[in-house]
């Protein structure tokens, strides 16, 4: 069976929840303090505040400097992480065990009192902007913030976590300390340490750190689901590239959703390893690309199903077509009683690779907080994926892969490709800097 | 403070190695933790063994090796070790080729069974080959057309070496991978991939007695191979400095510098990875914090410095901030590097480096896929595996003035390549 180390956890009284595991192997520990404030709370107009506040937060706090905290963590062989997704943001670092009181200090400071020094602020504020424009000149990552978009329209994960450009230039340090004062706070905060660690020390050390944290002015309101979308094809132009970006979404399945198993097993199948449909039909057999997949990327209140892969600009609508083929393939006959297998087999031999360094027992931890599963959704892996039949997962393909409808979006040359793409669709074509 | 404890790194008496007649090298290491098998199979060849005409052969024979041998038909590799609970790739350096397995622990019999399939008797057809050339193709124009990076590291290289093989790129040049031809892949298949050049490491939930004698069953009566023609040295020393424009359609200019650095057996090669780590590696890092904290000239920078064979190249890249310009960026950078150059790093900047380091190996030997990989390589660049764990001693020993001295001898400006990205065409 598959476990997790034995945890210790404790509810503060200001609500944060303190999770600790000892476990075996190298001296180090891994820190993770997860906030449930991400980038579905952006305020309109405000797209990429939440991804802001975590950059900035590290660059000053009551206490210390920017520099200091800088100094501090890295002359200890640390580096500190800090991030938004939709849902939360998370600061994190894993550094050898003996310093974990100076590091879990900083850490805390960092997210709990950031002060958001004017001149700190407006320097990453430029930076962000900066590197978003740099994102215009990797195909990959506009087809991916386009898909973003597109997938989900006006839906509060329906923009890039990194924000708009437009949106960035026009904030303040009002705007980042506003939402930290309103959205931050131990109610929806897990502090969560892993690794060579004393579980009653570093519990008693994470209690005097976060036992004086102030409640948030607000709680997270809960996100509503996605509206499906119509088929449409977005083709963002950029003139000069020899090969085109493709994707294919649809809104599908939060992560707390019971069809999460199925899900997972459709999508190996259909595009998760390396002898998926996918991999076969584009890769192996048409030599089409040197990579294609699927995904369900799957959030607190919603999620995506998506189909990924690249190809010369010329054979663009082959690729379209044939993933298309493959996708209504699975909806009308399921899996095959071998594919069913490999899947279950691959997906429970490899489980425990997910869960091999602190680093990533730190992540599961942090998972089943915010999505709020007890350990048994890590303990009973393996027997759930291996009750899945072939017709939940049929029944998964035909509610969320993409038949008539989900969205295509392509990057590559527009006066190439659009002609090429209008079968499956209404065709938009815009400057690839629409996804600034 | 507390002193940092130090045990071993990792158990290198642990090791059960041996050597078949065939000239096969076996290393295994058992290992608790999780009930998985990471295996590695090193073949002693990459791009610096090539020639130009068939420049990007061992890449594209790795996508090869995928494709049937045997006992194992097309397409069977993969399917019969994903059913197992496994899963498998390969990656072509400028030095070696590997491939790895990661699994159940119960599938490790199949493992063996499909690699020694393919070792022993690879199916190269021409359906498969033509299929890989394609794909290949595809990666071409993802990792090096369609990225800025990969148009200016291909440009960088072909600067900073005029003769050695490390010129031409990985993935060969479009030209060369369209022109490979069967017989070239079986007479490479002949001579890189005989037991004589390879070497297989294990480690993790494994019975190494028991895994040793399947692999002498399984690998034993493979022939030797021919020897492995040497590969070309004559690099010239450089005399003065090197510099290249690449233009493409991009939002802001950047910048690529590269210095001919050491070997990997080269005592200096640690004291690079401690400059590296002094430079750009953290917030609090010179070239960060002057270029992209304080001067605001670059978006980004980063300092590569990856251990080869033959001399290889330390590289710093910076992508220009809008605004400014590529050559305010470049006298910033040089600027920075002199001083470290004339007046060194301080002894905090170093201690600073070497727990960076320390934290990187300990990560880096916190899986079975680490410590495997962490042997192999240390076998194929420095020839001997057991250096995997003595990482840390190296990085002890190095002192400031080791890192003054080697910044001054490495990073001479008469010895740099420069190549500048020009935005051009539309974006």
């Amino acid at each position: 069976m598959i476990g997790l180390p034995p945890a210790e956890e404790e509810r503060l009284a200001n609500g944060a929840r303190v999770v600790v595991a000892r476990r075996p192997g190298v001296p180090l520990a891994a820190v993770r303090l997860l906030v449930r404030a991400g980038a579905a709370l952006d305020p309109a107009g405000r797209h990429g505040l939440a991804h802001l506040v975590a950059q900035a937060a590290r660059r000053g706090t009551r206490r210390r400097s920017g520099r200091r905290i800088d100094e501090e963590i890295e002359g200890l062989g640390a580096e500190l992480g800090a991030g938004a997704d939709e849902d939360a943001t998370s600061f994190g670092l894993s550094a050898p065990a003996e310093w974990l009181p100076r590091l879990l200090d900083v850490v805390v400071d960092v997210a709990t009192a950031p002060t958001f020094p004017q001149a700190e602020l407006e320097r990453i504020r430029r930076r962000e902007v900066a590197s978003l424009a740099h994102d215009l000149d990797e195909p990959g990552t506009i087809a991916d913030r386009a898909m973003i978009m597109a997938a989900y329209g006006d839906h509060p994960y329906g923009h890039p976590v990194e924000g708009r450009a437009r949106h960035l230039a026009a904030m303040r340090r009002p705007d980042a300390a506003a939402f930290h004062r309103r959205w931050y706070g131990p109610g929806v905060a897990t502090l969560v340490i892993v690794g060579a660690v004393d579980p009653a020390k570093a519990l008693r050390l994470a209690s005097r750190r976060l036992g004086g944290w102030r409640p948030a002015a607000e709680t997270p309101p809960e996100v509503p689901a996605p509206t499906p979308r119509e088929r449409e094809v977005w083709v963002l132009d950029k003139p000069d590239a020899t090969q085109a970006q493709v994707r294919i979404a649809t809104p599908a399945i939060p992560r707390n959703s019971p069809e999460y198993f199925p899900a997972v097993v459709a999508n190996t199948i259909l595009g998760g390893g390396f002898t998926s449909r996918l991999m076969q039909a584009i890769r192996v057999n048409r030599g089409l690309s040197y990579g294609a997949r699927s995904r369900f990327s799957m959030s607190r209140s919603a999620g995506l199903f998506f189909v990924s892969s690249f190809t010369k600009v010329e054979s663009t609508a082959e690729l379209v077509e044939v993933a298309l083929d493959e996708v209504r393939r699975f909806r009308d006959d399921g899996p095959t009683g071998e594919e069913l297998e490999r899947a279950k087999g691959y997906l429970c031999g490899l489980f425990p690779l997910s869960l091999e360094t602190h680093g990533q027992v730190a992540d599961k931890l942090c998972d089943l907080a915010l999505y709020g599963f007890g350990v048994e959704e890590v303990t009973g892996y393996r027997d759930r994926v291996r009750a899945v039949t072939a017709e939940a997962c049929r029944e998964v393909g035909r509610r969320h892969f993409p038949d008539g409808r989900g969205v295509v979006v392509v990057v590559g040359p527009a006066k190439a490709l659009a002609p090429t793409l209008e079968r499956f669709g209404p065709v938009t074509v815009s400057p690839a800097r629409r996804i600034l | 403070m507390p002193a940092a404890p130090e045990g071993p790194l990792l158990p290198l008496d642990a090791v059960v190695a041996r050597t078949l007649p065939n000239g096969l090298r076996i290393r295994l290491l058992p290992e608790r933790g999780a009930e998985t098998v990471s295996y590695y199979t090193f073949f002693q060849v990459g791009s610096r063994n090539e020639r130009l005409g068939a420049t990007g052969i061992s890449h594209l024979f790795e996508h090869m090796m995928f494709n049937g041998a045997a006992k194992y038909g097309p397409k069977e590799f993969d399917r019969v070790l994903e059913a197992r609970g496994g899963t498998s790739n390969a990656y072509t350096s400028n030095d070696l080729t590997a491939y790895y397995e990661e699994f159940a622990s119960d599938a490790l019999p199949v493992v063996v069974d499909l690699e020694s399939d393919r070792m022993r008797a690879l199916a190269l057809t021409p359906e498969t080959l033509e299929q890989e050339r394609a794909v290949v193709k595809e990666e071409r124009r993802l990792r090096t057309e369609n990225s800025i990076y990969g148009l200016l590291e291909e440009q960088l290289e072909s600067l900073v070496f005029l003769a050695h093989p490390y010129r031409w790129p990985i993935i060969g040049w479009m030209d060369d991978i369209e022109r490979i031809a069967r017989e070239d892949c079986q007479a490479f298949f002949r001579t890189y991939y005989a037991p004589t050049n390879a070497a297989i490491y294990a480690v993790g939930d494994l019975d190494p007695d028991a895994t040793l004698a399947l692999l002498e069953r399984s690998y034993g009566d493979i022939p030797k191979g021919p020897p492995v023609p040497p590969v070309a040295q004559g690099e010239p020393p450089q005399r003065g400095e090197r510099r290249a424009t690449v233009r493409h359609p991009a939002q802001a200019p950047a910048v690529l510098v590269g210095w001919r650095a050491p070997a990997a057996r080269s005592p200096d090669a640690p004291v690079l990875d401690v400059l590296q780590a002094c430079l750009a590696v953290g917030e609090s890092s010179r070239l960060r914090r002057r270029l992209v904290q304080d001067l605001e000239l670059a978006v980004s920078i980063h300092v590569g410095w990856g251990w080869r064979i033959d001399p290889g190249v330390f590289t710093v890249f910076a992508e220009v901030a809008p605004g400014a310009r590529p050559e305010r960026v470049e006298r910033a950078l040089f600027a920075e590097l002199a001083r470290v150059a004339e007046r060194g790093v301080s002894p905090a900047e170093v201690r600073r480096a070497k727990r960076l380091l320390r934290s990187a190996v300990l990560h880096e030997l916190s899986t079975h896929d680490g410590i495997a990989h962490a042997l192999g390589q240390s076998e194929a660049l420095l020839g001997d595996w057991r250096e995997a764990g003595r990482a840390l001693e190296h990085y002890a020993a190095v002192t400031p003035g080791a890192v003054r001295r080697a910044a001054a001898e490495h990073l001479d400006p008469t010895r740099r390549s420069v190549v500048w990205l020009e935005p051009g065409g539309a974006p």
